[in-house]
C-alpha cells in the first residue's frame, strides 16, 4: 500500500515539474508583446524599451526561468504587470471571496443535487422524478450570466432585498458581527445563484447512477435477503454511489478557483476568476503563472486525494491494491 | 422608431452645440466659482457589470456613472426622470490604417479610393444608434487645432472606381482591381480585435472588408486578440488595421503617427507614411514657437494628410455620463461631461444635508503610485489627490493657472541654439494634505526625479528638459534643450509630487504609497497631494474613499 502512495505521490509531483515548464515556455512562446498591453499609447519608444527592462523581458530566456522557477518554489511570484502589486498579495485578497463564493455553492449544489437525484431515483414515474429532471436540465442548460442578471434585477433592483454588487456595503458597517453579517448578505444571492445552475448537473448524475445501482444484483440480493430498505438504500447502494461522487466533488474543487470569472464580474466580486482571466489576456506573466501553478497544485493533488479516497471508500480498490503487494 | 429618432434628436441637439461659437463660453470660466470640495466623503465604488452600473444608479446606490458606450444604456437612462445625461465630443478617434510600405498601399490613389467607398455614415448610424460622428480628419473636430478647410472622400463608390480608372487601374475577369503596372491586388487582410473584446470594431472591419470587395480590393477581416495585434503592428507584419486612439488637447499624435521618424519598432507610424514635406511640417509642429505656429504647422499637416490618406478616419464616439438629480453644481459644457473635476468640486445634494457622493469605477485601480500608474482607473483617483501647475479650460480647452499663479515663456540662445525657458510662479499659501506648505522645491524634486530615473510614463514630459533652478519658494525655472510651445503643457501636466515623501522612497517602481502609513498623521497614507481629496482608504473589489481637503487652496477661498 505504502509503494502505491510514493509511485501516486511521485508521478504528481513529476506532473508539477511538468506544469512550471511548461507554464513558462507557454506564455513566453504566445503571440502578443507584453510591453505592447501595459503601455500608455503616447510612450515613446525609447520609454517601451525601457519598461521593458524595468520587467527583466531583455534576459535571456534561461535567465528568465531561473527566476520564475525560484520564484514559484519560494511563493514569490513577485510583482504583477497589471496592477504593479505583489502577485500574492492579489491572490490573498481575492482568494477568500472566491473559495466563499465557489466553495459555499459547490457544497450546496452537492449536497441538494444528490438529494434530490436520489429521491427522485427511488420514486421513478412520480410527479417529483419529473420535477427533478426538468429543474435538474435547465439548471444545467441555462447560461449563468442570464440566470444572474434576471436575479440581480428581480432580488436587488426591483424587490431590494440584497444589495447590488461587491461583499460589503458602502460604507461597510462598524463591528465585528455586523460585518460578517453584511458579508453573508452580500455573498447570499452570487451563491444562491450557482446553486441554482449547479444543481441540476448534480441531481441528474446521482440520479441516473443511482437507478443503475438498484438495478444492480447485489441490490436484489439484499431485497432477497429481507434487509430493511433503509439499509439496503444507505448501506449498500449509497456506498456504491459515494466513491464516483467524491471524485467528481474533488476534481470540481480546482474550478473553485478558477470558475468564476462571470460570477465575480455580475456581482462585481473581487475574486481570483477574473484576475486569471487578465492575466492571461494582458500577458501578465507573473500573476498568469502564479495562478496555474495554483490551479496546476490544486488539479494535482485533488486528483491524488481522490484515489487515495477512493481505496478507503471502496472495498474492491482496496482488495485490488492488496492484492499487488 | 422611437429610439432611432431619439438618437437624431440627440446627435442634433449635439451638432447645435458644437457649432455654435466658441467665443460664447471663453472668458467666462471663473475657477473660484468651483471653491469647494463641497462634499466629506466621495466613494469610489468598484462595478465592473455595465448592467450593474445601470441598476446601481437607478437604485440610487451611485450618483454618477461616466463614460456610457452602449447606446441602450443611454437610451435607458434617457428615460429615467431621475438622472440627468450630458454629452460631448471627445477626443475619441476610430482610423483604417493600411501598411504603405509595400504594394497595393503604397498607391495614393487606392488609399483615396478606399477613404470614399467606405458607408461612414451608414456604419456609425447603425452600430452606434447616434451616439458617434463620422470623422472626416485626423485630430476630431473638438480639438482647438481642428482644421475643417481639407479635401474630403464623401461615400461615394462610383467615384472611386472613376478615380481608379483614370489613374490607369483596371479589373480582371474575376474583379480584382490590377495596377498600372499590370499587378494584381493579392488578397488583403483586415487586422483587427476579436469581437468578444471589441463588438463594434470587429462589425466594423468586416463591413469595411465587403464595402472594399464590393470595389475590386479583396479584403477580408482577421480578428485577433488585442496584444497580439498590437504586437503585429508593432513589427510591421500586417496589410491593413482598424484601431482607436484617444488623443488629447494638443495635437502632438499627428507628429507621433505621420512623421517618418516615428517609423521604428514600436513607434506610432505605424503605417509607414513617408513624406518630406508631410515630416518638414511636423517637425515646425512638435518645435513651433508659439501658439500660432502651432496652429499654421497643424492646418498644414492635416491638409497634407488629407492628400496623402496614411489612414482614413471613420468615426469618433462621444463621451457619455450620467448624474442623479439628487445633486446639483454640475458643470457641462460642450467639450466635458458631468463627471469632472469641477462638478466634484461644486457638488452638493440638491435637498436635504450633506451625505457621501458615489461615483462608478468601471474597474479596479491598480498600483495607486503616482510614478508607475497609466491606467484611466488609476488616474480617476490619482488624479483628485495630486494637482499639476497648470489646468484646462473646460470651455476651450485652453491652459488656466493652477498652483502655478502664472508663467513665462520665452525663448533664449543657449550654447547649442535656441531654447524655450519657462518660468513658473507658484500660489502662494498652497499645503500638502499634511500641512507642510507647497514650495517650488517640490515642483523641482519631481522633475529631477523624473528626469533621472527616466520614469516611462514621464518620459516625454522630462526628456527636454535642461535644468530646473528655484530662485525662491515660489518661482520655478525650467530651461528646456530646444523650442516648442508644447514645453508649457508637457512640463506644466506634470503631476507635482511632495519632497519630503518622495525623498524618502527607495524604489520608485515598487512603491506602493497607498498601503503606507504616514509618518505623523494617523489618517493620511503614503499618497499626499495638494488635491482637492484626500485618500483614506482602498478596499480591494469594494471602493476607494476619499475626503474633501480642508485644506484645498481653492477651497479655503469660500
Amino acid at each position: 500500500m505504502s509503494g502505491y502512495w510514493a509511485r501516486r505521490t511521485g508521478s504528481a509531483l513529476l506532473v508539477l515539474g511538468l506544469v512550471l515548464v511548461l507554464n513558462f515556455v507557454l506564455f513566453r512562446m504566445m503571440p502578443g508583446d507584453p510591453v505592447a498591453s501595459i503601455i500608455d499609447p503616447n510612450f515613446s519608444p525609447e520609454a517601451k524599451a525601457r519598461l521593458s527592462e524595468v520587467y527583466g523581458l531583455d534576459q535571456p530566456l534561461p535567465v528568465q526561468f531561473l527566476l520564475y522557477v525560484r520564484s514559484t518554489l519560494t511563493f514569490d511570484f513577485g510583482i504583477s504587470f497589471l496592477t504593479g502589486r505583489p502577485v500574492i498579495d492579489e491572490l490573498k485578497s481575492r482568494l477568500p471571496n472566491t473559495v466563499m463564493l465557489l466553495g459555499t455553492s459547490l457544497v450546496l449544489s452537492s449536497l441538494l443535487g444528490t438529494w434530490l437525484g436520489m429521491k427522485a431515483a427511488l420514486k421513478r414515474g412520480s410527479l417529483l422524478e419529473k420535477c427533478v429532471l426538468w429543474s435538474g436540465a435547465l439548471s444545467f442548460s441555462f447560461p449563468s450570466f442570464f440566470v444572474q442578471l434576471v436575479l440581480l434585477m428581480a432580488f436587488a433592483a426591483a424587490l431590494p432585498l440584497f444589495p447590488l454588487r461587491g461583499t460589503l456595503s458602502v460604507p461597510p458597517p462598524a463591528g465585528g458581527l455586523p460585518l460578517l453579517l453584511d458579508y453573508l448578505w452580500h455573498m447570499a444571492l452570487p451563491v444562491f445563484s450557482l446553486v441554482l445552475l449547479g444543481f441540476g448537473g448534480w441531481a441528474l448524475y446521482v440520479r441516473n447512477l443511482m437507478v443503475k445501482i438498484l438495478g444492480e444484483d447485489f441490490i436484489l440480493l439484499a431485497r432477497a435477503r429481507g434487509l430493511p430498505e433503509r439499509n439496503i438504500i444507505l448501506g449498500h447502494a449509497f456506498r456504491t454511489l459515494l466513491p464516483p461522487l467524491l471524485t467528481i466533488f474533488l476534481l470540481s474543487l480546482p474550478g473553485v478557483v478558477s470558475g468564476a470569472v462571470i460570477t465575480e464580474t455580475v456581482f462585481s466580486l473581487h475574486g481570483v476568476g477574473r484576475f486569471l482571466l487578465e492575466a492571461v489576456t494582458g500577458h501578465d506573466y507573473p500573476a498568469a503563472g502564479a495562478s496555474f501553478f495554483l490551479l496546476a497544485f490544486l488539479t494535482v493533488s485533488c486528483n491524488l486525494l481522490s484515489d487515495l479516497l477512493y481505496g478507503l471508500t471502496d472495498p474492491r480498490v482496496r482488495m485490488e491494491r492488496g492484492g499487488r503487494r | 422608431m422611437k429610439k432611432s429618432l431619439f438618437a437624431l434628436f440627440l446627435s442634433a441637439a449635439i451638432l447645435a452645440f458644437c457649432s455654435s461659437p466658441r467665443e460664447t463660453a471663453a472668458g467666462t470660466f471663473d475657477p473660484e466659482a468651483f471653491a469647494g470640495p463641497k462634499v466629506k466623503d466621495l466613494y469610489l465604488v468598484i462595478i465592473r457589470d455595465p448592467d450593474a452600473q445601470l441598476l446601481a444608479l437607478n437604485r440610487g446606490r451611485a450618483d454618477i456613472l461616466g463614460d456610457l458606450y452602449r447606446p441602450v444604456d443611454v437610451d435607458a437612462l434617457s428615460k429615467s426622470p431621475a438622472v440627468e445625461l450630458s454629452i460631448a465630443p471627445g477626443f475619441h478617434g476610430f482610423f483604417l490604417g493600411f501598411n504603405v510600405r509595400t504594394f497595393p498601399w503604397n498607391s495614393v490613389d487606392l488609399r483615396r479610393s478606399a477613404w470614399q467607398v467606405l458607408p461612414r455614415e451608414r456604419m456609425v448610424r447603425d452600430l452606434f444608434a447616434g451616439y458617434a460622428e463620422p470623422l472626416s480628419t485626423f485630430l476630431p473636430p473638438v480639438s482647438p487645432y481642428f482644421e475643417p478647410d481639407v479635401t474630403v472622400y464623401p461615400h461615394d463608390p462610383e467615384a472611386a472606381r472613376k478615380r481608379l480608372a483614370d489613374a490607369g487601374w483596371t479589373w480582371g475577369s474575376d474583379g480584382v482591381l490590377i495596377s498600372p503596372d499590370g499587378e494584381k491586388i493579392p488578397p488583403q487582410k483586415l487586422i483587427c480585435p476579436t469581437a468578444s473584446t471589441a463588438p463594434t470594431t470587429a462589425e466594423i472591419a468586416v463591413r469595411m472588408a465587403e464595402a472594399l470587395s464590393a470595389i475590386g480590393i479583396p479584403v477580408e477581416a482577421e480578428p485577433m486578440d488585442f496584444s497580439t495585434m498590437i504586437s503585429k503592428l508593432d513589427e510591421r507584419d500586417f496589410q491593413m488595421y482598424v484601431l482607436a486612439w484617444q488623443m488629447t488637447r494638443d495635437p502632438d499624435s499627428l507628429y507621433a503617427f505621420y512623421s517618418s521618424k516615428m517609423d521604428i519598432r514600436g513607434g506610432y507610424n505605424m503605417s509607414g507614411i513617408s513624406d518630406p514635406e508631410l515630416d518638414k511640417v511636423l517637425d515646425r509642429l512638435r518645435f513651433a514657437p508659439d501658439e500660432a505656429a502651432a496652429r499654421a504647422a497643424a492646418s498644414e499637416a492635416q491638409k497634407l494628410l488629407s492628400d496623402l490618406v496614411p489612414v482614413v478616419p471613420v468615426y469618433s464616439r462621444y463621451t457619455i455620463s450620467a448624474v442623479s438629480k439628487q445633486w446639483k453644481g454640475t458643470l457641462v459644457t460642450d467639450r466635458v461631461t458631468a463627471d469632472n473635476i469641477w462638478s466634484l468640486l461644486a457638488m452638493e445634494p440638491a435637498s436635504g444635508p450633506m451625505r457621501p457622493l458615489y461615483l462608478v469605477q468601471a474597474d479596479e485601480p491598480r498600483a495607486l503610485n503616482p510614478f508607475t500608474s497609466s491606467s484611466a482607473y488609476d488616474w480617476q483617483i490619482l488624479g483628485l489627490i495630486y494637482d499639476s501647475l497648470i489646468a484646462v479650460d473646460p470651455y476651450t480647452l485652453e491652459t488656466i493657472p493652477w498652483l502655478a499663479e502664472s508663467w513665462t515663456l520665452k525663448t533664449e540662445e543657449g550654447p547649442s541654439g535656441p531654447r524655450t525657458v519657462l518660468t513658473f510662479r507658484l500660489r502662494e499659501g498652497v499645503e500638502w494634505h499634511d500641512g507642510t506648505p507647497l514650495t517650488a522645491a517640490d515642483a523641482a524634486f519631481t522633475y529631477e526625479t523624473l528626469r533621472k530615473n527616466a520614469v516611462p510614463r514621464y518620459f516625454d514630459n522630462v526628456d527636454n528638459i535642461e535644468t530646473v533652478e528655484t530662485p525662491d519658494d515660489h518661482t520655478l525655472r525650467v530651461t528646456m534643450k530646444n523650442v516648442s510651445f508644447w514645453h508649457l503643457h508637457r512640463v506644466g501636466g506634470i503631476p507635482i509630487l511632495p519632497r519630503h515623501v518622495i525623498e524618502k522612497v527607495t524604489d520608485w517602481r515598487s512603491w506602493l504609497p497607498a498601503s503606507e502609513k504616514h509618518p505623523s498623521d494617523t489618517g493620511l497614507t503614503g499618497l499626499v497631494g495638494t488635491g482637492p481629496f484626500v485618500f483614506r482608504e482602498y478596499r480591494p473589489g469594494e471602493y476607494v474613499r476619499l475626503s474633501g481637503n480642508e485644506r484645498f487652496w481653492l477651497g479655503r477661498k469660500r
